[in-house]
């Protein structure tokens, strides 16, 4: 084939062939759909990066009304009777909690999902060109703070299971190694006080819009004030699971910058997630209407509480949060003999079901009860009583404590719980968090025949998984 | 009829014949004619045997040719389209010949393509191929062109999703070919790369079918593509099997390659054609109703009042309605009117079609309307540069009603799953009562009477090809071959559920219309040199090719879902609550550049191919890299082995070919639309992207043995083959607090091995009496060889362990169905697999006897072994409406469903047997057709049935039935299905 009029067919071939190469659109097509990754990382700016942050703030509250029906399920405040999904009742009721599905293994996922975000918002920011350094500071420091609140919840419910924290790495590389529940405190501390300094040396104010539940909180310069409350709250959690007085001592230091304020009428006074009914946005499905049949309040929860100077009138904070339920018969599962005769109010606007109704993230009655718990932890339990006696009084309106600074320890504890239950009660799984902290789990009421409270959350099978090992592993030991 | 590479292959044949020139030539006439009807052929071509170039011509519209040819004892080449090519002697006197030939019944002198723009007959291909005529896939009415090739593929496996008119259909070819990745083959129409695309309607907004796993699109019955070709238009469908004879394609060919050829005029006189079909249909099968006696009812009903169920009694007796009769009973008249003008001259052709049809379903307000239209142009512009034009418009309205998985209430076949046989539907002074028993408050006759789902599709294909020959010389030509394609759809979906339904009034906002966009545009070209070469001396010649192709494809999808309707509106501005608005577009561009030799040794008896295909796409993670596609493969041919006019051909090749990832799986996206506080934010997608995902890649070894005996009566081929797909593009859960749930990654193995035989004969053929029997058997064997990760359950596996679903492990088949098998000693259940959901195998027999005027077909099909999730079987037993619930069998299923928690009863296999066409007809003769018919030519009758007989021990309808559409694992789950039906149809097509 070496004609003449070979070569010329084959030369004729390969100019059309470089004709055709040329006449293509390019390859490098992006997504229409959405916006993706690479552009945040590759190429932020100040716009996009506000947008970065509103998903954050949105994100942020993604998991909290499951923490709380689920963790308050657990601690017996409440229960889910709506019937739909049977290990809503059946895991933290009868156990065990399953590593898979839709009760154990959840209050995990979501929020990794959600520290995966601001990862990569913290990557983006100190790249971005239009971002002056101290919006940029700012930026860091909010970031870091909500970054902290999700590891939180997460060791909240994982506890003596420990989590991994170095988790922004590549989706195809190795699993993070888990660390103990004390270096987790540890990695959240570090984070809070990192963004403490970040706030400190932040712009006048945030570089996007920052949510209504922010008010007060808004600018970095108060924003530094939740931050300096997570921080009292991660340090006493820490103090109470091991490491003691030096926590306990930090823990009051990080309240002075705090917004805890010794007012009877500042108590709601805090910060809070948002909800709304708009396109987009996420509602508050626990403030559940009286007629509704899918959360209940345990009924016990009004014999436990105390009553106030009549003796009739129980503990105003029981009133304020339960009420009856309007459904008629009670809604009931089968094999459950709590009988749906409660349901929580601590959601509604004005007396009635309000899906815009906002949840508290942290908010100063806490501040008060943590103060407390710190100075109980380090002795002082003269000051302590003071601040319990003024939660007591103030919100329960209740008579001071009978307990002195001389009471038992035991006592002032369960003194201290009584008062974080129905102050925080349906809001921040506390009955069963303290509990465990202060290994009362035996205390709690199982309410149901053959009950279990369970002592802590398991590792979720996919984490096991990910890493060749069976459901139900548990990493940090190697198992 | 000039079929587009005939040219190709014309000039090959020129090519090969050294120019001799001879003083003393002569002139000769002749006629050319069918055996089978004495018609003349036009166009056949003729041509000196040995010595071609200026001894050749084309006959003329009457069948009559003229040719100048030496002097002496010469042999001339006759041959023609759909007819098997005749070599006569022509003695030193002879100059009046009569020419007959035979047809080519087994279609082993088809024209097959080799490459992008070269192709070779059929009976000299290195690679299995198959081909159907159009003739083949239109004597028996079908919705569509892909149903219409049931039984008829050695190799494909086709089923349809469900029995509504215009539903989908699901191709499988040489066994599952993927595991996540597009399992539709690649369809191409004159050259033009059609889409196949299945959208949903958004019937899932009103079912709420897989409302938590996001699987509500697919469990639409979504309508493929395919059925807005009218299958009248097309010649020939060649169906490209094996890699080796994919790898042309590419990355997007590793499900098969169906290449549509559609008719094309032909020189000589103007023909017209009309035909006329009216058609009925009726209900094929479906579960059996249970007969109560008021004692079994005041028993499987306790919770009901007993005065309630007496209520129904008639007489003191619980009367049995059968309500699947009652919504699927309707016999509906179906039509289809069809036309085509065709005809030309040496310098331009042309082929006109129109058609019309409306095929009405069992169920009322169901049904499938095509009107299509086309207009094929052939013109020699100059010498020697020719170009061919294809164009079709089509309009194409499904409506599918409400059937399938339903979570609402709207489903009919899945709410008589729950309505006891005494329980009476029918309206009563025009209101229909609200049942006592069934599904979310339904009423399916009510439902029947008022659901809307309306899916209208406009559509324009077309393309051009343009040859030149550019160089010709007696041992060297070269041919520029370029094509370019437009394929432009746009679907527009209603689905409403009127407020005023039983199961649409107890919601808070009652009524949802949901309306459903969809805009598809698919470009490509494509330039193709092809060199051919033969040397003087005969003994060898070759073909070079080198060429490169373009496809640009965009697809776009909005879907807008408004409850609260205004009663006796349908718009989704008249409703209370706008909610659930979704839209997806995706652009995906391919280029490709290839070259390909082939070699012809010993007087053509040995042929070796050898190709590359190098190809880079926008999907790809790295768009800049090219992948490449090889292929080889070798033949050779025994004349004369099995006896005089016989031929044996060995043939093995060795092929690579792709399957693309899905587009938007290299990115990882921010989900905008976040809204806090009134802000809107954007969160990081769920599921990572993979910058680095490859496209899947099929290896695959084929060999087989053709034979052709009996002077072309008889026709043979055996092919064995195994193809591996490795880098499967598969989906991993990474650890959850890496922060993402999906990550695809490539990785991974499977196989599947498997066996075709086809046998033609022709065991009478006489002038009055012809019997023509096919069969042809397919097996293959799937098995995942190997995983990254343990094994998984794809998306819409089924629904859970205690009704089996699928899952994909290692060393089993990728449709393996597994479930709770039994319970362990400790109390766990035994899961273990229960069975596969492809075929042992299939096998179809056809028949085609004519005697004089009357010819008779029929094909059956044999389906052996496979498993199907049986979903409507397990809703019978759950609500023990089963027929037999009253029988030990019956509640033993009933307590698998309730109480011991097994999946065996509800798993079963779908072994059947159907006589899918059978086809009486009748030509009038031409005297009656003069006097009755003046003007007109030919007249044909016929009757033909559908789906006539179905044997088969599978509960309920189908034993195709598939809930979640087109899929490469999750087919066979039938979950309240389109019931199946029986169509017949009377015709009459008049020639002029």
């Amino acid at each position: 084939m070496t004609t003449q009029l070979g070569i010329r067919a084959r030369g004729g071939i390969a100019l059309f062939f470089l004709a055709a190469l040329g006449a293509c659109g390019t390859f490098d097509v992006t997504n229409p759909n959405q916006p993706t990754l690479d552009d945040l990382v590759s190429n932020p700016t100040k716009a996009k990066l506000a947008v970065a942050a509103t998903g954050i703030f949105a994100t942020s509250r993604s998991d909290i009304q499951a923490f709380i029906w689920r963790v308050g399920s657990m601690g017996r405040e409440g229960i889910n009777l709506s019937g739909n999904n049977q290990p809503d009742y059946q895991e933290p009721y009868f156990g065990p909690l399953a590593s898979g599905g839709s009760f154990g293994a959840t209050l995990w996922a979501v929020d990794f999902a959600h520290i995966r975000s601001v990862n990569i918002y913290l990557d983006a920011v100190p790249v971005a060109p239009d971002l002056s350094a101290a919006e940029r500071s700012a930026s860091l420091g909010f970031a870091k703070t909500l970054k902290a609140l999700a590891f939180m919840y997460v060791i909240e419910t994982r506890a003596q299971n420990g989590a991994p924290v170095d988790v922004g790495r590549a989706v195809t590389g190795d699993p993070p190694p888990f660390v103990s529940q004390d270096s987790v405190y540890g990695y959240i501390l570090g984070l809070l006080n990192e963004a403490q300094t970040n706030l400190q040396a932040g712009s006048g104010a945030f570089p996007f819009p920052v949510p209504p539940g922010y008010a007060g909180f808004d600018t970095p310069a108060t924003f530094v004030q939740f931050n300096r409350a997570l921080a009292a709250k991660a340090y006493v959690l820490r103090g109470t699971v091991g490491c003691g007085a030096p926590c306990f001592t930090s823990a009051l230091a990080a309240l002075t910058g705090s917004f805890l304020v010794a007012d009877p009428g500042q108590l709601k006074l805090g910060v809070y997630f948002d909800f709304s009914t708009a396109a987009g946005d996420q509602t508050n499905g626990l403030s559940d209407p009286l007629g509704s049949p899918a959360f209940f309040a345990v009924p016990r929860l009004l014999t436990q509480a105390q009553t106030q100077a009549d003796g009739t009138t129980l503990d105003q904070r029981a009133l304020d949060k339960v009420a009856a339920a309007t459904l008629d018969p009670p809604q009931q599962v089968g094999g459950v003999n709590i009988p749906g005769t409660y349901k929580f109010t601590n959601f509604f606007t004005g007396g009635d079901a309000d899906p815009s109704a906002p949840i508290p993230i942290i908010r100063n009655e806490e501040l008060i009860l943590l103060r407390a718990e710190a100075n109980l932890g380090l002795g002082n339990n003269a000051t302590a009583l003071a601040d319990i006696n003024f939660i007591r009084t103030s919100s329960g309106h209740l008579a001071p404590t009978t307990l002195t600074a001389g009471s038992p320890k035991a006592a002032l504890v369960d003194e201290l719980l009584y008062n974080r239950l129905f102050s925080l009660l349906w809001e921040q799984g506390t009955r069963w968090i303290d509990a465990r902290r202060y290994n009362l789990l035996g205390t709690i009421n199982v309410e149901v025949d053959n009950g279990h409270v369970p002592t802590v959350m398991p590792v979720p099978a996919d984490e096991c998984s990910a890493r060749n090992l069976p459901a139900g592993c548990s990493p940090l030991t190697g198992g | 009829m000039y079929r587009w590479f005939n040219g190709v292959f014309l000039f090959a044949f020129l090519a090969l014949a050294p120019t001799v020139l001879r003083a003393q030539d002569r002139e000769v006439r002749g006629v050319v004619s069918r055996s089978d009807n004495s018609e003349p052929i036009s166009d056949a071509y003729v041509g000196l045997v040995g010595v071609a170039g200026r001894f050749t011509t084309r006959t003329n519209g009457v069948g009559r040719f003229t040719i100048t040819i030496p002097a002496g004892q010469q042999r001339l080449a006759v041959r023609a389209i759909g007819l098997l090519k005749k070599e006569v002697p022509v003695g030193p006197q002879e100059n009046d010949l009569t020419i007959i030939l035979n047809p080519d019944v087994f279609k082993i002198e088809e024209l097959v393509v080799t490459g992008q723009a070269t192709g070779t007959e059929r009976r000299a291909a290195a690679t299995s191929t198959a081909i159907v005529s159009g003739e083949d896939i239109t004597g028996t009415p079908a919705g569509s062109i892909d149903r219409a090739l049931q039984g008829k593929i050695a190799g494909a496996n086709i089923q349809t999703n469900s029995g509504a008119p215009g539903g989908g259909v699901q191709v499988a070819i040489r066994g599952s070919n993927t595991i996540t990745g597009a399992s539709d083959p690649l369809i191409v129409v004159d050259g033009v790369i059609i889409s196949n695309a299945s959208l949903p309607t958004g019937l899932f907004t009103a079912t709420r079918s897989g409302a938590a796993t996001g699987t509500g699109p697919f469990q639409d019955d979504q309508a493929n593509r395919l059925v807005d070709l009218n299958p009248a238009d097309i010649a020939s469908i060649e169906i490209l099997k094996s890699a080796a004879a994919s790898s042309t394609y590419g990355s997007k060919a590793a499900n098969g390659v169906v290449l549509i050829t559609t008719r094309r005029g032909r020189s000589g006189r103007t023909k017209v054609n009309v035909t006329q079909r009216l058609g009925v249909a009726e209900l094929l099968r479906g579960p059996g109703t249970r007969v109560f006696d008021t004692t079994a009812a005041f028993s499987v009903f306790s919770s009901l009042d007993k005065d309630v169920i007496r209520s129904f009694e008639v007489n003191g007796v619980l009367p049995t309605y059968d309500h699947l009769k009652e919504i699927a009973g309707s016999k509906p008249l179906s039509y289809e009117t069809l036309a085509d003008v065709s005809g030309g001259n040496d310098n331009t052709k042309f082929f006109l079609s129109g058609s019309v049809k409306q095929d009405n379903g069992i169920i009322v307000r169901t049904g499938a309307g095509r009107q299509t239209l086309r207009t094929n142009l052939d013109q020699k512009i100059a010498d020697k540069l020719t170009l061919n034009f294809s164009n079709s418009f089509s309009r194409t309205v499904t409506e599918t009603g409400f059937t399938n998985n339903d979570n609402s209430g709207a489903g009919l076949t899945y709410a008589i799953a729950y309505i006891p046989g005494f329980i009476p539907l029918t309206p009563v002074n025009g209101v229909f009562p609200q049942p006592a028993i069934t599904y979310l408050g339904a009423n399916p006759l009510q439902t029947e009477a008022l659901m809307i789902n309306t899916e209208t599709v406009t559509r324009y294909i077309g393309g051009a090809t343009l040859r030149w020959q550019a160089l010709t010389s007696s041992i060297n030509s070269l041919q520029i071959v370029g094509s370019a394609g437009a394929d432009f759809f746009s679907q527009d979906a209603q689905v409403v559920a009127p407020p005023d339904l039983y199961w649409q009034a107890s919601r808070a906002t009652p009524g949802v219309a949901t309306q459903s966009n969809g805009t598809s545009r698919q470009l490509n070209w494509n330039i193709n040199a092809i060199n051919d070469y033969s040397p003087a001396g005969n003994s060898w010649r070759s073909s070079t090719s080198l060429g490169a192709q373009y496809e640009d494809r965009f697809l776009s999808q909005n879907r807008v879902t408004a409850s609260g309707l205004i009663p006796g509106q349908t718009h989704i501005d008249q409703a209370a609550v706008l909610g659930g608005q979704f839209q997806n577009d995706i652009t995906e561009r391919t280029f490709a550049g290839y070259a390909q030799e082939e070699l012809y040794f010993f007087k053509e008896r040995l042929n070796l191919n050898a190709g590359l295909r190098a190809e880079r796409s926008s999907v790809f993670g790295n768009s800049d890299k090219f992948y490449l596609y090889p292929k080889v493969s070798a033949r050779y041919t025994f004349p004369g082995l099995l006896g005089n006019g016989s031929e044996v051909k060995l043939r093995a090749a060795y092929g690579q070919t792709g399957n693309q990832p899905l587009f938007g799986q290299k990115f990882t996206v921010l989900r905008g639309g976040v809204n806090i506080g009134g802000n809107v934010g954007t969160t990081v997608g769920a599921a990572s992207g993979s910058p680095d995902i490859r496209p899947e890649r099929k290896r695959e070894v084929e060999g087989g043995v053709d034979a052709t005996f009996w002077h072309g009566r008889g026709s043979l081929q055996v092919t064995v083959y195994r193809n591996t797909e490795s880098d499967l593009l598969l989906p991993r859960t990474p650890a959850p607090s890496l922060g993402y749930s999906q990550v695809f990654l490539n990785g991974g193995s499977q196989r599947n091995v498997g066996q075709e035989v086809f046998l033609g004969v022709t065991p009478v053929q006489s002038r009055d009496f012809t019997w023509i029997f096919e069969t042809s058997f397919t097996r293959n064997r799937n098995k995942v060889l190997s995983l990254p990760f343990p094994g998984f359950r794809p998306v819409g596996a089924g629904f859970g362990l205690a009704f089996g679903e699928f899952f994909i492990e290692p060393g089993k088949p990728a449709q393996q169905i597994i479930g709770q098998t039994g319970i362990n000693p400790d109390g766990t259940f035994i899961v273990s697999t229960i069975g596969d959901a492809a075929p042992d195998f299939k096998w179809s027999f056809g028949n085609n006897l004519s005697y004089k005027n009357l010819t008779l077909y029929a094909l059956w099909d044999w389906q052996y072994g496979g498993w199907a999730q049986n979903q409507t079987l397990s809703l019978y037993d759950c609500n023990q409406l089963a027929p037999d619930g009253n029988t030990p069998e019956g509640q033993a299923r009933a307590d698998a469903c309730l109480s011991t928690g097994l999946a065996t009863p509800f798993v079963q296999r779908t072994t059947f047997l159907k006589l899918r066409e059978v086809n009486l007809g009748y030509q009038l003769p031409k005297k009656v057709v003069k006097t009755l018919f003046g003007g007109a030519e030919t007249v044909r009758l016929s009757l033909a049935a559908r789906n006539l007989l179905i044997f088969t021990n599978y509960f309920g309808y189908d034993p195709e039935s598939s809930n979640f559409g087109q899929q490469a694992i999750v087919r066979n789950i039938d979950l309240g299905p389109y019931p199946p039906s029986r169509t017949f149809f009377f015709n009459i097509a008049v020639g002029f």
